[in-house]
C-alpha cells in the first residue's frame, strides 16, 4: 500500500475508533454500561482496546513510510 | 520534525491533569475526552503534508491560542501553589520561568524530546507503585470504585482531620445534612432550597465557627477558604454512588452535541498544534510517549476515584498532589509526588518550546513576541478562570481559525478559512454574553464553538479558488 493512501486509510480508521466511544456511551439502552470482568464495555474500550489499536496503527504507518 | 518533538506541543500539563481529574470526578464526558486526547495528535502526526500558510490572520490566531494554552497551564500551577498554602502568584511565576528559559537556552531543542520521554516514564511511576502497593491493577480499582455505596468522607480524610483549602471559588451542593467548620475567616454564602423561593444568606465566619447545612443547600466558598467536614457524611458534589461514578446519569443521546463538540475541538486543536511528523524508525517514539502519558493520566484518575474528596476542591492538580501520599504513605508518597510534579514542569518546558516553534512559523520568531505571550498568559492566570474553559477556548480557536490554514489548498483559502472559522468561533463563544438565557440547544455550541466554526472554516478554505503561487510553510 502506498504511503499517502495508507495514511489516509489510517486516519479514517483512527476517526472510526474515536467515533465509537461516544456511540457506546450515548446510544439508547447504554451498551457501554454492560460489564465485562467488572469493568464497563465503554471503559475497556477507551482505556484499553482503542488506545492500543490507535497507537499500533499510527506507529506502523509512521515507521512504514521510512522503509 | 520527528514525531516525539511534534507531540510535545500537545502534551500540555493542563490537558494531562484535566484528564486525570475528570476521570476521578466521574465526569460524564471523561471517557471520550481521554480517548480523544490520545487519538487527536495521532491523526495530526499522520495528516497530509500541506504546510499551513503564514498570513496576518493566522499570525494573530496563533498568538492568541498559544497565550490561552499557556494560560491554562499557569492556572493549574496557581492551583498547585494554593493547595500547598502559597500564593497563586508563586505558582504562576514558577511556571512562567521554564517557559521563558527554554527560549533562551540553545540546547533545549536537542534535549527536549528525550526530556519529554523521561517525564512520560516518571508519570507512570505513581500508578505503577499504587498498583503494586494496593495489589490492584487499574481495572480492579475501577471495579472497586464502581461498586461502592455512598461516597463519604473517611475518618482519616484530611478534610475531616485538619481541614483543607479550596484552591478556587467553589459552590458545593449538599445531598445530606452536614456541619461545616470554617478554619479561616471569610464570607460563606448559603442558598437554602427548602422553600419555593430559594433563600440566600451570607455568613461572615471567624476561624472555628460552624455552619449547619441541610440537604439541598448550596454553599459557596471563596478561593483559599479552609474548612473541615464531618466523617461519614456524603462528599458534597461527588457522584451519589459508585454506580453513578461509573455510569454518569447525564450520559445519553442528549449529550451528543457536546460530545461531538469536544471531539471536533480536540481534533482540530491537534491539527493546528501538532505538525506532520517526519517518518522513520525514530517516529515510533511519538505515539509511544502519547500512549504512556494518557494511560498514566487515566490510571491516575481511576486510582484517585477511590478517594472522592480529592476532587472536592475543584483543583485539577489535587489528585496528582495528594494521591501518592494517601496510597503509599508519606515516606514513599511525598517524594513520588514531588517527582511527578517535576515531570509536569519538564512537560511544560517541552510544550512551551514546541509552541514557540509553532508560533515562530505561523507568526514571527521574534523573542519579543514570545515574551509578550508569556506576560499575557501570566496576566490571564492572575484571575481565577476555569482552566477547562480556557483550555477548550484555546484548542477551539486553534481548530476553527488555525487548522483550516493547514488544510487549505491555496493561499487565498489559507486566508479565507481562518477568517470564516475565527469570526464564527468568536460569535458563538460570545453568545452567553451577548444573549443571556441561551436556549439549551445552543449551549453545546457556546461551550464548543469549534463544532460549527471548524467545518465552516475548512469549507471556506477548500472552496476558495487558487489565488497565489501556493502556500508558504508556517
Amino acid at each position: 500500500m502506498s504511503g499517502p493512501r495508507g495514511r489516509r486509510i489510517g486516519i479514517a480508521a483512527l476517526l472510526v475508533l474515536l467515533a465509537i466511544a461516544p456511540l457506546l456511551a450515548l446510544a439508547p439502552a447504554a451498551p457501554g454500561a454492560v460489564r465485562i470482568a467488572g469493568v464497563s464495555v465503554l471503559w475497556w474500550y477507551v482505556g484499553f482496546a482503542a488506545p492500543l489499536a490507535a497507537t499500533v496503527l499510527a506507529t506502523l504507518l509512521l515507521a512504514h513510510d521510512a522503509e | 520534525m520527528n514525531a516525539l518533538a511534534a507531540s510535545a506541543a500537545w502534551l500540555q500539563p493542563a490537558l494531562v491533569v484535566a484528564v486525570a481529574f475528570r476521570v476521578a470526578a466521574g465526569e460524564a464526558d471523561a471517557p471520550w475526552l481521554a480517548l480523544t486526547a490520545l487519538v487527536a495528535p495521532l491523526v495530526a502526526l499522520l495528516a497530509s503534508g500541506r504546510p499551513s500558510s503564514r498570513n496576518p490572520v493566522v499570525a494573530v490566531v496563533a498568538a492568541v491560542a498559544v497565550t490561552l494554552l499557556l494560560g491554562a497551564d499557569f492556572l493549574v500551577a496557581a492551583d498547585v501553589a494554593t493547595l500547598l498554602g502559597a500564593s497563586r502568584w508563586h505558582g504562576v511565576a514558577l511556571a512562567a520561568l521554564p517557559a521563558l528559559a527554554v527560549a533562551a537556552w540553545a540546547p533545549a531543542r536537542r534535549v527536549s524530546p528525550w526530556a519529554l520521554a523521561v517525564a512520560a516514564a516518571v508519570l507512570l511511576l505513581v500508578p505503577a507503585a499504587v498498583a503494586l502497593a494496593a495489589g490492584a491493577m487499574p481495572w480492579s480499582a475501577w471495579h472497586r470504585s464502581g461498586v461502592r455505596g455512598a461516597l463519604t468522607f473517611s475518618d482519616g480524610s484530611a478534610w475531616v482531620t485538619g481541614g483543607e483549602r479550596f484552591a478556587r471559588a467553589t459552590t458545593l451542593r449538599f445531598a445530606e445534612g452536614q456541619r461545616v467548620v470554617a478554619l479561616a475567616p471569610g464570607v460563606y454564602r448559603v442558598v437554602e432550597r427548602d422553600a419555593a423561593t430559594p433563600t440566600v444568606r451570607e455568613w461572615r465566619l471567624a476561624s472555628g465557627e460552624a455552619l449547619t447545612l441541610r440537604p439541598g443547600d448550596e454553599l459557596t466558598v471563596e478561593a483559599g477558604a479552609r474548612v473541615r467536614f464531618e466523617a461519614g457524611r456524603r462528599v458534597p458534589g461527588a457522584p451519589a454512588s459508585g454506580i453513578t461514578w461509573a455510569d454518569a446519569p447525564a450520559r445519553g443521546p442528549r449529550m451528543l452535541p457536546a460530545a461531538l463538540g469536544a471531539l471536533v475541538t480536540l481534533l482540530g486543536g491537534a491539527l493546528a498544534l501538532v505538525p506532520q511528523a517526519r517518518r522513520g524508525r525514530v517516529a515510533v517514539a511519538g505515539p509511544a510517549v502519547l500512549l504512556a502519558v494518557m494511560m498514566a493520566a487515566l490510571a491516575w484518575g481511576v486510582y484517585a476515584a477511590a478517594v472522592p474528596d480529592l476532587v472536592l476542591a475543584g483543583a485539577w492538580p489535587a489528585p496528582l498532589l495528594r494521591l501518592p501520599a494517601l496510597a503509599l504513605g508519606p515516606a514513599a508518597g511525598l517524594p513520588l509526588a514531588a517527582l511527578s510534579g517535576l515531570a509536569l514542569v519538564v512537560m511544560l518546558a517541552t510544550a512551551a518550546l514546541a509552541l514557540r516553534e509553532r508560533l515562530a512559523r505561523a507568526s514571527s520568531p521574534a523573542p519579543e513576541l514570545w515574551v509578550a505571550v508569556i506576560v499575557a498568559a501570566t496576566a490571564l492566570a492572575a484571575w481565577s478562570f476555569d482552566p477547562w474553559r480556557v483550555l477548550t477556548l484555546a484548542l477551539g480557536l486553534a481548530a476553527a481559525a488555525w487548522a483550516p490554514a493547514r488544510l487549505a489548498p491555496s493561499t487565498t483559502g489559507a486566508l479565507a478559512g481562518p477568517i470564516v472559522g475565527g469570526v464564527t468561533f468568536v460569535t458563538l463563544a460570545a453568545l452567553p454574553i451577548l444573549a443571556s438565557g441561551t436556549p439549551a440547544w445552543l449551549e453545546a455550541l457556546a461551550r464548543y464553538p469549534a463544532l460549527v466554526a471548524m467545518p465552516l472554516g475548512w469549507l471556506a478554505a477548500r472552496l476558495m479558488p487558487p489565488g497565489g503561487p501556493g502556500v508558504a510553510e508556517a
